[in-house]
This record gives C-alpha cells, structure tokens and sequence, in this order.
C-alpha cells in the first residue's frame, strides 16, 4: 500500500514539475475554465503588489481572497509552486481514511447481516475490495487533469479543496473540534461549504448513537455543542482577519462578490451568460433565486440520506461545485476524486457510458470554443454557453445516477436483489 | 456753358487722380481678402458604407462617386481625396454595363469615369480605417494616398453614405460607429489642427442624429433626413435593374452640376438642396459650430480646390499686417504656442533616489492571534500530555 502510494506521488510530482516548467504554464494560467475571478493567481500577486504599495488590495475589483490567504501567500509567494502541490496531498489523508470508514460500515453491516437476504451479501463488499480503494481516490485526484491543471495554474482552489477535504477527514475521524474548525475555515474562504454542516452534524450523531430525533435533548445538546463551535470559530476567524488589515473591507470584496456576480467573465458555471442578458430590474430577483439553488438541496437530501452522511456529503460536494457562482475545474475535480469510493455502486449506474461521453466532449470542446468565440471570431458567446449547459447537464446526470444508483442498493440491501412482482415476474426498480 | 465744361474737367482730373490711389485701395483690399478665408488647400474623405457583396447597394458607390466626380470636376485632386468604396460595383458581375457607374437612369451620366482612384476598398473600409484616416494615426507603412495629410489651413469635406439608424451608422453590416465616436474624432481632429472647416454631409436613414453630438468648433453639417425617417432611393433603372442613386444625393448632384469654379453660390443654396417636397424626408442642417455665415461661405470653399489667383501688373506694398476681416469669436484655442525645448532636470532631481518602499507586514498581534489559537488547538486535540515533553 505504501509502495504504490509513493510511486503515485513521485509521478503526480513529476508531472507538474515537468508542467510548470514549460511554456504551456502561462497559456494554463489564463484560461478560463481553469481560473475564476475569485481564485486567479495573477489577482493573488496584484494584490499583494498593491498591499506592498501601501493601498488596501480590496480597493478596485482586482483581489477577491480572503485576509488569510494574503497572510498566507505573503510569506511563500516566491515559493508558490511548492504550496501548490503539496496542497492536493491532503486530499490523500482523507483518502486513507476512506477504508477504516467502511470498516465501521462494514461492522455494522456484519451485525445486521443476519437480517439481509442472502442473495444480498454479493453487495457487501469485502475488505479485499475496499483495501485498494484509498490509492484510487489518491489516483483520481493526483492524476485527474482536471487537478493538474489547476494546479499548474496556480489556482487557490486548490488551497479550498485541500482545506474541504482535510475538514472530511477529520469529521470521518471524529474529532468534532477539528471538524468545525475546519469547516468554518472552509466557509471563510467561499460561502458555500456551508451546506456541508448538515452531513458532518449527521455524521457525528451517527457515530454518537445519537438517533436524529427532533423531540430528544440529546439531539439538540450535540447540535448546539457542534453549531457552537462552527459559529464560533467562524467569528475568531473573521475578527482575526479584521485584524490583519485594520478594516471590514473584505467582506463585501469577498462575500460580497460571491453573491452578488458582479464579475460576469464566462467560465464554466451558469451564472455568466444569464446574467450578461438580464436586465437590471431582475437582477437581484435572479441572484436570489440562483444562489438558493445551491443551497436548496441540503435540507431534502439530509433528510433522505440522514443514515449515510458520507453520501451527502459527496452530494453536497458535487452540487456546490455545479451551483457555485465561479465554479472551475479544480472543483469539478474534488468530488470527481470520491467516486472510486462508491465503485460498488457501478451495477446500478445507469447512465455511465452517456455521462462520460458528455463530460469529455465537453472538456475537449471547451478550448476550441472559446478560440472559434474570442480569436477567431466565427462563434460567438452561445456556443461556448451551450456547451456550459452541456458539461453542467453531464454532471448533474452523473450525480443523480449515483444517487440512484446508492439508494437502489440500500433498497436490495433491506428488500433482496431479485425482486419480483407479486405474480412472480421480475420487476423493475424506478426513482421517482 | 463754361461751366458745364469746368465741371466735367475737374470731375476727370479728379478721376484721373484718385483713380490710381482707388484701385491700389481697391487691390490691398484684394489682397486683404485673398488671405481672408483662411484655409489654402482641400481635402475630400467621401466613404460608401455598403456592404461588400450586396449589389443592391449600388447607390451608395453611386452617391459617392457623384459627389466624387462634382469634386474632382471642381479642382480638387486625387491627392487631396481619399475615396473610400466598399464594393466593385463597376467590376460586379452583376453589373450589365461593366465598368460605369451610372447616376441617372436611361445611363445618361456616368459617375465612374476613367480616372477613378479609390483608396480603400473592399474589406479595408472598416471603422478603424476610417477613423484612423480622419485622426492621422495610420502606421508607418500606410501610402500617402491612403492617409489624410491635412493642416491646420485645410477645409474638408467629409461625405458618408450608406445605412445607419438613430445615433450610428453601419459598416460592412458587422461594425457600427457612433455619433460620439465621430464627434470626439472630429475633436481629436481639431486638437491636432487637422482641419480648418469642415463640412460634414451624410446620406443614410437617420442622418441628423449622426451631427447631433459634435462639439468642436467649424464644424458644418448637413444630412439628408431628421431623426425618426428615412432616406429613399430615387429612380431604377430597368436595365441595370437596381435603385441607381438616393434622392438626397441625386438631387445634390444636380445642384453641384451647375456649380463651375468661379461661382459664387454658397451654403445656403446648399442647404436648400432638395427640400421635402421632392425628398420625402426632410434634410436638415447645423451650423452653430461654424464661425462664419453660412451666406458668406462658398461652395467651392469645401467642394472645389478653388485658388484665389488676381493677375496684376501693379505692385502692391504689403508693408501693414493684412487683418484678416473675419474676427473670430471663441476661445483663443487657435493661438499656437511657440515650441521651445523642455528644459533638462537637474541633476540633484536625477541623482535624488526615492527612498526603497518598505514590504507590507502582517501586524504582529495578528500572527500571535493566529499561532496562539492554532497551538490551542493543537493541544486540545491531541491532548495536553504533550506539553510534558516541551517543557
């Protein structure tokens, strides 16, 4: 386990290595599907540029980080290609901590499994199975391209996903201290992770034994206990930031600008194109509704998933990196990286081939698109939008297959594998 | 009887007399008036805004080549004119006539003639060009007959005519330029002395909101209709089986046909080219810009490159400045400073090094804050038994 572990890190090293050396590091760094406003490396240096200059680096619309980052960043700006690759390296500790995960599924499962039919067990999976199931995490984050394009880029979400990903690990750990604070950091730096409180709470009453009761004490002790952290640490983190500039400035540059869109550079989201053509009388009445879009979903899927938080979680994810207002590739990569993590779930997806299709004649479609739109002028901003819609309808149609595909097997799991219809014939399993 | 006869004697020593003193009067008043209406040569931009391809276009390339030919009829020469056509109509192999352009139907005038040049043709008459042409600001490698090489004593004559709409006007169907774009080259123009009177005409749906913007002085417009209507074509010819010119410029060219280069008429006459009766829409003008009477000022001032040339056996003694009659009003903007070179720094200024910026620091409570929680945190986690081993 260690030796492939360490041959995948010297290659995913050496590839950005070799990347960031060649020409094509500048040509990465601008392109828009890999770089939002919000996470640009340029905009990280102008700003620290004109902090050096004496003027606040939230003046003018340049600079969109958070206060921690420009501590951060002011220290190893020279040293910015090594903080980049370390950071997708965190993403691997969670990795390694996917498989004691099951382990505790997997008890649990042992001591219900007399209550399974017994065509079920073939779902179950074997530890031999799962063994090999945190270096395929490892693998489809290090290698995704998606990850080393962001990184060669330079991208601060890296920083983010590296920050999401320690905060998962550490809520599968256990340590509900750890857990709020980095989740309160992860929502410090864009708001979003925010819906990611509602698995991490369920997760911890889980493995509490805290049944999800809203009429029990209990339930609202450890709530409140987690929330308090959270809230708490959140405001220790503002105050330190306020702290660091002497002013409340990057709250509307920050936060501000995660809602409200002013920036409307295309990139691979939905926000841009609509935008572009609203008028402004309904503007405000469409960032509403597009930014309670993203935040629509926690509590239906909470409630359906409230016995398997690590799934909502992986949704969560996957919808904030879909709904988000400047969404990017780097988070598109974040929980693409977790689907090795429910290779089990393969025999019930059913849209694979149609999915993967879509995402990769997107992906490839992206650069030629925006070269026929921009340099070639024989495009123009409707097919690059078409083919957003398109990579956005690919993962959201890759995100409800696997959550059909989850609840089937929860489904086979309690009700048996071959279902059959009360005369005998094999039924058919549908998702309403 | 006698005295009949002394009366007409004094009358004619008198005549006699003055006469010489009168007509060298008369002669520095010529020549008081020869430097008197300031400009000394002629330009002409005339640009068709069609677009290339479309033969139904023909009278745009039509209009600007009568207004082309009126000029060039009145002096001005090809290298005073920069001619703009955005199609071959006169090569178009929809043309059944190859090689005219005709501006009157039954093929009565030909406006293309024999000595056509045309400067900027097909895709080069683009936005860019033409403003590029009017502000000067060509590259280097641009051929003097491309460029507008105009001075500060140069009166221009600027005709566009095509489509446009309330405010723009369109260039080969993918571009628009707008009356403030104009209005501020027209300034730009003026900043760099590029003109001394400019008269601005233009033919397209809409014209008048074109003018509606500028702002610089001696600027004179016309346009062929108001805000709100449009600029019609006149008369088909069956055989070449298109709209050969529009009303505005047709009736236009009919006036400048009886313009010769020592006429008198002037902008007033103009104006009254083709009223509403005959153009359907309604031509409008604007002068408020322009220093001089529209009445004092002739045709041949923009149209014709028209030299005031007095033959005289006499001599004139131009000892006293020549006042230019014409006072003008307005700013002192067309004094020119004298140039003079910029004086050198200093030293001490050269030598003087700004003192280094110091790097921006985190303050320092800042990072205690910061490392004093993530060391409690630290601990709290993973326990205070550690702190043993530290201390």
């Amino acid at each position: 386990m260690a030796a492939p572990l360490t041959l995948l890190l010297i290659v995913a090293v050496t590839i950005r290595a070799v990347l960031f050396r060649s020409s094509l590091a500048e040509l990465i760094s601008e392109r828009v599907e890999v770089v939002s406003p919000l996470n640009a490396w340029k905009r990280v240096v102008e700003g620290l540029a004109l902090l050096d200059l004496g003027v606040s680096p939230y003046s003018g619309d340049v600079f969109h980080e958070t206060p921690l980052m420009i501590y951060l960043f002011h220290f190893t700006v020279d040293y910015a290609e090594i903080v980049f690759m370390v950071s997708p390296y965190f993403v691997d500790c969670l990795s390694c901590f996917l498989a004691p995960l099951d382990r505790f599924r997997k008890q649990k499962y042992a001591l219900e499994s007399d209550r399974y039919p017994a065509d079920c067990l073939e779902l179950l999976r074997s530890p031999k199975e799962m063994f090999y199931i945190p270096l395929k995490v490892a693998m489809f984050y290090l290698l995704n391209p998606f990850t080393i394009l962001s990184c060669v880029a330079k991208s601060t979400c890296g920083l983010n996903n590296a920050i999401i990903a320690l905060f998962i690990f550490c809520t599968l750990k256990g340590s509900a201290l750890l857990s709020g604070i980095l989740l309160a950091l992860a929502t410090y730096q864009s708001i979003y992770p925010l819906t990611l409180f509602a698995p991490a709470l369920l997760f911890f009453l889980q493995r509490l034994y805290i049944p999800v009761n809203l009429r029990r004490s209990s339930f609202w002790f450890f709530t409140l206990q987690y929330a308090f952290i959270y809230v708490g640490s959140l405001v220790v983190i503002t105050g330190l930031s306020f702290f660091l500039l002497g002013s409340w400035d990057f709250i509307p540059s920050v936060y501000g600008f995660i809602f409200s869109v002013p920036d409307l550079t295309p990139n691979i989201g939905l926000f841009w194109y609509f935008f572009a053509e609203m008028f402004e009388h309904f503007r405000l009445f469409f960032i509403c509704v597009f930014q309670i879009n993203v935040f629509f979903y926690t509590i239906p899927l909470s409630i359906k998933l409230k016995e398997h938080p690590v799934f909502l979680i992986f949704m969560q994810i996957a919808i904030i990196s879909i709904f988000k207002s400047y969404p990017t590739v780097g988070d598109v990569a974040l929980y693409m990286a977790f689907l090795p993590a429910w290779s089990h779930l393969y025999r019930f997806l059913r849209n694979i081939f149609l999915v993967s299709c879509v995402l990769l004649a997107c992906s490839a479609l992206f650069p030629v698109l925006w070269h026929l739109w921009i340099y070639a002028g024989s495009a123009n901003s409707n097919f690059y939008y078409a083919i957003t819609l398109l990579f956005n309808f690919g993962q959201i149609l890759l995100v409800s297959d696997y959550f059909y595909a989850y609840l089937r097997r929860e489904h086979h799991l309690i009700h048996g594998l071959y279902l059959k219809k009360k005369d005998g014939t094999e039924a058919t399993l549908v998702l309403k | 009887m006698g005295y009949y006869s002394l009366l007409t004697t004094c009358a004619f020593i008198h005549l006699l007399v003055f006469m010489p003193y009168a007509y060298s009067n008369y002669l520095e008043n010529k020549a008081g008036q020869f430097f008197s209406s300031g400009h000394t040569n002629n330009w002409a931009v005339l640009v068709s805004l069609n677009k290339l391809g479309f033969w139904f276009n023909y009278r745009h390339v039509a209009n600007t080549l009568s207004v082309y030919r009126s000029v060039k009829r009145l002096g001005i020469p090809d290298s005073h004119i920069v001619l703009m056509l955005a199609d071959d109509m006169a090569c178009n192999y929809r043309n059944p006539k190859p090689a005219t352009v005709f501006s009157h139907k039954n093929m009565e005038l030909n406006v293309y003639g024999d000595d056509v040049e045309v400067d900027y043709r097909g895709y080069e008459v683009t936005v860019e060009n033409f403003l590029r042409v009017l502000t000067g600001r060509l590259p280097p490698s641009t051929p003097r007959s491309k460029r507008l090489l105009s001075d500060d004593r140069s009166n221009i004559l600027i005709y566009l005519t095509g489509h446009g709409g309330n405010g723009f006007l369109k260039f080969q169907d993918s571009e628009e330029i707008s009356n403030m774009e104009l209005a501020d080259a027209f300034e730009q123009m003026w900043q760099k002395r590029r003109y001394n009177e400019l008269l601005f005409i233009i033919d397209t749906c809409q014209g008048a909101s074109m003018y509606e913007r500028f702002y610089s002085p001696n600027l004179m417009a016309l346009a062929s209709s108001q805000v709100g209507e449009d600029s019609l074509s006149h008369q088909p010819d069956l055989a070449i089986g298109v709209h050969l010119m529009d009303k505005y410029t047709f009736y236009l060219l009919e006036f400048l046909e009886e313009v010769h280069p020592a006429s008198q008429a002037n902008m007033n006459d103009l104006f009254k080219v083709c009223p509403q009766s005959q153009c359907v829409s309604t031509p409008g003008h604007r002068t408020d810009l322009f220093q001089r009477n529209p009445g004092s000022v002739l045709i041949t001032d923009f149209f014709g490159s028209v030299r005031k040339v007095e033959i005289t056996k006499d001599t004139i003694n131009l000892t006293s400045s020549v006042k230019p009659p014409i006072q003008r009003s307005g700013s002192s903007d067309m004094t020119i400073e004298s140039l003079t070179y910029v004086d050198q720094l200093p030293v001490a200024e050269i030598i003087h090094q700004k003192p280094k910026q110091k790097d921006w620091h985190p303050p320092d409570g800042f990072i205690l804050g910061l490392w004093t929680l993530i060391l409690l945190v630290f601990f709290q986690t993973y326990g205070i038994k550690h702190l043993k081993h530290i201390f």
